[in-house]
């Protein structure tokens, strides 16, 4: 029988040799990604042009067999084939609607892929779906539990789902009466995580179907009809996140797939058909990351994070193709943190809402900042808490801590980007 | 999506009912607005095993709101839902624990009530839970007094089952009489949403309850993952009720054994006094299990906790007045708490309450007093202002 003492000791030797093995990792993993990516930007890498997204080009990355850290070679690329960033006048993209009504900081947002449907949640305990066209509210719940941080529209409009600190997932039937008190009734509530219900999406074209990310360090897909859980990402099985899950994305293109991005810094690829292990595991960001989304042509996904930055990443080969890092303050005040991200239809535009309420429109080819929806008239007055684009692609809704939500417009001659 | 921004199309019948149920819902979140003003919420915070939850129940036993008979039925669908859950929940256990425990063969249920438990089971299946009637309430208490399910309920700690599961099931009969009204008891028992964040509402006799004011606790001990996460859900809040279990000054973490519980519950209170979301938020700090502390402190010296370092003891012969001995020990502790509060807040915190109360949560009319304290005290803060 050992000694406490000596328990102690092997306890602190143990983790002495974790945490040695775990730095070892890291600077491995720094050094086989180190290459500087100008080289290998004029091999036979690079087939086709990459400017023209969604034509398959990812293939051409794939069939590389060395790993190569493409920081940056996207934007250097662009550049050294000369083309220029997205030219945006201050009218170009335009606040149309202020959506009021909320008593609380919103949280989270959601559009109808029809209906022209907004759905928001915030801290006063409510869920309002607005009609986006006409700024009118068509629903507006009282949730039981008023400490909300997610919400989704399902596809075909009728419901709405939301989760927060009761750690569990509420649906709610449009459709249904509301009582004499207004109130609408839970028509499901999926009970099973131990922890907060940080992001929830409805799978593609199928309402019976939803996943939830979690404070618990997993992620579900859920049946709702039946309120089962049909499999279970992380957790007890190992490849799981190692800490809080803030969001995931569904791959549109293949709805099998879909990303998470987690408080351990890391972005996780999962395979619905196959939850015991995660397809890829994404390194990179230096911080929780807060928001993850699929790239429209489903090759590619973005993130937004605690570390200030946004980042593109190929999702099959694993590379981190580009960073959107801000310019530090020059007031050395704290670095405000990307709180949500959303693309453009075509992918040319990455937009980033931060902490500080700046929304910035990235050029997402050369990295650089065409507009800061924060510097323009009627902008919001606090954090950006939530963001989303309309099925169509005119027009981006964001979410604020100042309790409004903002409708922003492509106007005038200025095309869909 | 641009040009709708000047709405050129004409007026027509959907539109004006559009309009309508808007302006309704307008309405309808003003009046809520208005009506949540008199409830005043306290947020729970601590670090784990500090006493929040006992707080908590404490609050639940002592300070009931007058449920009048509406509110009471209103809670009759929420129980039976509950001996439903606990039931299934149970009954899963039981299958979980014959397949991984060793000595699986006493949670093997017979085939009758495997029978049973499908049936209740599939019951959970369907959208809304239907009453309890006499029928049901027979499988239920069949499947209930199965001696597996008794011995899976043993293990209640492991599986989630709910707290309200033996007074429920005791209670069948009465739970599914035709005209059954919940009493207070059943409702305190209700379980109306799964784990997280509990919440209790009550009124502190006196002043307050007259003037209709209503308080509302949360406990958020049920989440163990990131704070920064979710803390600033609770900006607004009325108050932030900071319990530090004193006695636990030379105890070290389960979950950490090098790291001492003082400390930890030291930055934890650190860490909280530096939130944004709470630059306006009263302070009530709760030095809890005291009775503990007092009893330990003869024997244990504060100095082990490298906190309370520089504690320099009285001479315990020199006491000109009782039990000066042991107040030196909880002035100390509590001067060092009050220096941390003043070094962490920012400059504008001054205007904030910042109370400290001894407490033993497990002391009811101890309870009953500190939130008279509480209730006095916020009262005079509000109308103050």
């Amino acid at each position: 029988m050992a000694s406490v003492a000596e328990l102690k000791e092997k306890h602190a030797a143990a983790t002495a040799s974790v945490n040695s093995l775990r730095e070892r990792l890291r600077q491995r993993r720094e050094t086989l990604l180190d290459t500087d990516g100008e080289a290998s930007l004029s091999s036979p890498l690079l087939v086709g042009d990459p400017l023209s997204w969604g034509s398959g080009n990812s293939r051409a990355f794939a069939d590389c067999s060395v790993c190569v850290r493409l920081r940056g070679a996207v934007a250097r690329y662009s550049k050294s084939q000369g083309r220029a960033p997205v030219s945006f006048n201050p009218t170009d993209l335009v606040c149309c609607r202020t959506l009021q009504g909320h008593s609380g900081k919103v949280y989270s947002l959601d559009w109808t892929p029809e209906k022209n449907w907004i759905v928001s949640a915030s801290q006063d305990g409510r869920l309002i779906v607005w009609n986006a066209l006409t700024s009118q509210k068509t629903h507006a719940i009282k949730l039981h539990c008023p400490w909300v941080m997610t919400c989704a529209l399902a596809p075909n409009g009728q419901s709405v789902a939301c989760g927060g600190l009761d750690s569990a997932c509420s649906i709610f039937n449009l459709n249904s009466q509301a009582d004499r008190d207004g109130n609408m009734p839970v028509s499901r509530i999926l009970t099973g995580h131990k922890g907060y219900v940080s992001s929830c999406q409805y799978v593609p074209d199928q309402e019976t179907r939803l996943i939830t990310s979690s404070g618990d360090q997993t992620c579900v897909l859920w049946d709702v009809t039946t309120g089962q859980r049909i499999s279970i990402f992380g957790g007890e099985f190992p490849s799981g996140h190692t800490a809080d899950v803030q969001s995931v994305s569904i791959n549109s293109s293949n709805t099998n797939m879909f990303v998470s991005g987690s408080c351990d810094t890391t972005v996780r690829l999962w395979d619905i058909r196959i939850a015991s292990r995660a397809v890829r595991t994404y390194h990179g960001h230096e911080g929780d990351v807060n928001s993850v989304k699929f790239f429209p042509d489903g090759h590619r996904f973005g993130t937004g994070s605690d570390d200030g930055t946004c980042r593109l990443f190929d999702m099959r080969t694993g590379h981190q193709l580009q960073v959107y890092s801000r310019e530090p303050d020059r007031n050395d005040n704290e670095l405000p943190t990307v709180t949500s991200i959303a693309f453009s239809i075509s992918g040319r535009l990455l937009f980033a809402g931060y902490s500080n309420g700046d929304c910035y429109v990235w050029d997402t080819l050369l990295a650089e900042v065409v507009l800061n929806l924060g510097n323009l008239q009627n902008s919001h007055d606090g954090r950006i808490s939530c963001l989303g684009m309309s099925s169509d692609g005119s027009a981006l809704c964001t979410g604020s801590w100042d309790k409004n939500l903002k409708i922003w417009a492509f106007s005038g001659t200025r095309k869909i980007v | 999506m641009g040009s709708s921004c000047s709405r050129s199309h004409s007026f027509d019948e959907t539109e004006a009912a559009e309009n309508a149920k808007s302006a309704d819902i307008d309405r309808r979140i003003l009046q809520e607005t208005k009506a949540e003003q008199h409830i005043h919420k306290l947020l729970l915070l601590g670090a784990g095993e500090s006493g929040k939850s006992t707080i908590f129940k404490q609050i639940k036993l002592l300070f009931q709101t007058g449920f009048d008979e509406a509110e009471l039925k209103s809670y009759t669908s929420v129980i039976h839902a509950n001996v439903y859950q606990t039931i299934k929940i149970l009954y899963e256990g039981a299958k979980e624990l014959a397949q991984v425990e060793p000595d699986s063969s006493k949670y093997v249920l017979s085939p009758d009530s495997q029978e049973i438990g499908e049936k209740l089971s599939e019951i959970g299946v369907r959208l809304d839970y239907p009453s309890l009637n006499k029928e049901r309430v027979q499988d239920v208490r069949k499947l209930w007094q199965d001696p597996a399910i008794q011995e899976t309920y043993s293990r209640g700690s492991i599986l989630q089952v709910p707290d309200c599961a033996q007074y429920f099931m005791e209670s069948l009969d009465r739970l599914s009489e035709v005209d059954y009204v919940p009493t207070k008891e059943d409702v305190l028992h209700a379980r109306v949403r799964t784990n997280g964040v509990v919440e209790t509402q009550f009124s502190p006799p006196g002043e307050s309850k007259r003037g209709g004011e209503v308080y509302r606790l949360y406990d958020v001990g049920g989440q163990r993952n990131e704070r920064r996460k979710w803390i600033h859900l609770f900006e607004g809040v009325n108050a932030v009720i900071f319990c530090a279990a004193i006695s636990e000054y030379d105890q070290m973490l389960c979950e950490d054994e090098t790291k001492n519980r003082m400390m930890e519950t030291k930055e934890l209170f650190d860490w909280v006094l530096k939130q944004r979301c709470f630059e306006k938020t009263s302070f009530m700090l709760f030095l809890n299990k005291f009775d503990i502390f007092e009893r330990k402190i003869q024997k244990v010296p504060l100095s082990v906790c490298e906190w309370f370092k520089d504690y320099q003891p009285i001479a315990p012969g020199k006491q000109e007045v009782e039990h000066a001995y042991e107040e030196s020990f909880i002035r100390f502790v509590k001067k060092k708490f009050e220096e941390l509060y003043f070094q962490s807040s920012k400059p504008d915190r001054v205007d904030q309450v910042f109370k400290i109360y001894r407490t033993t949560a497990l002391d009811q009319k101890l309870v009953k007093k500190t939130f008279k304290l509480i209730d006095e005290s916020m009262r005079r803060s509000r109308e103050g202002t």
